[in-house]
């Protein structure tokens, strides 16, 4: 796994949507971190989906809904 | 990095769902933190706004600190950054804002 963070295609993705703001410190390493956590999170989620239905592979619906409860979860 | 969270085959259909999320989740997380900077009459995000967010979103709690999360997913170059360290000579790195 790359382990490596990209920080200024962090701070660019962030730009596009406020272009206003700036990222003090190493606030960008702890946006990457909480992105970490998502991903982590819905890998998680599709994973009980998919086991629940008996499926060996993750499908689309069960990206789908588990996608679902985890951006409803992670809004701040 | 999502392939290597979920440790079973993927679809290629369910990747694409996967980046779509991604862009929602970005955008979900620059409101929030446009939100917390201006309420702080801000204009830079600060580590302790992600800290606020991560609270929020139940990642932090009382038993799982930032500092473990930090410990546990990103490598040791970041996490010198991120957590002080104290070296010899009594000397904290990097410095604590006071």
């Amino acid at each position: 796994m790359k382990r490596t963070v990209p920080r200024s295609t962090l701070k660019n993705l962030l730009k596009k949507h406020k272009p206003q703001l700036r990222l003090g410190g190493n606030a960008d390493l702890l946006v990457h971190l909480n992105f970490l956590l998502f991903l982590f999170r819905l890998a998680e989620e599709a994973r009980t989906k998919a086991i629940e239905e008996k499926s060996k592979i993750i499908k689309y619906e069960h990206v789908v809904s588990s996608a679902k409860i985890i951006l409803k979860k992670s809004r701040g | 990095m999502f392939t290597h969270y979920v440790k079973m085959p993927v679809t290629k259909e369910a990747l694409e769902v996967v980046e779509r999320c991604m862009n929602v989740y970005f955008k979900q997380l620059s409101n929030d933190l446009d939100a917390y900077a201006t309420h702080a009459r801000r204009k830079m995000v600060d580590p302790a706004d992600l800290e606020l967010l991560m609270k929020r979103q139940g990642l932090i709690t009382d038993k799982m600190p930032l500092h473990v999360l930090v410990e546990r997913h990103l490598p040791f170059e970041y996490r010198k950054l991120l957590i002080p360290i104290a070296t010899s000579g009594n000397k904290v790195i990097p410095q604590k804002p006071t």
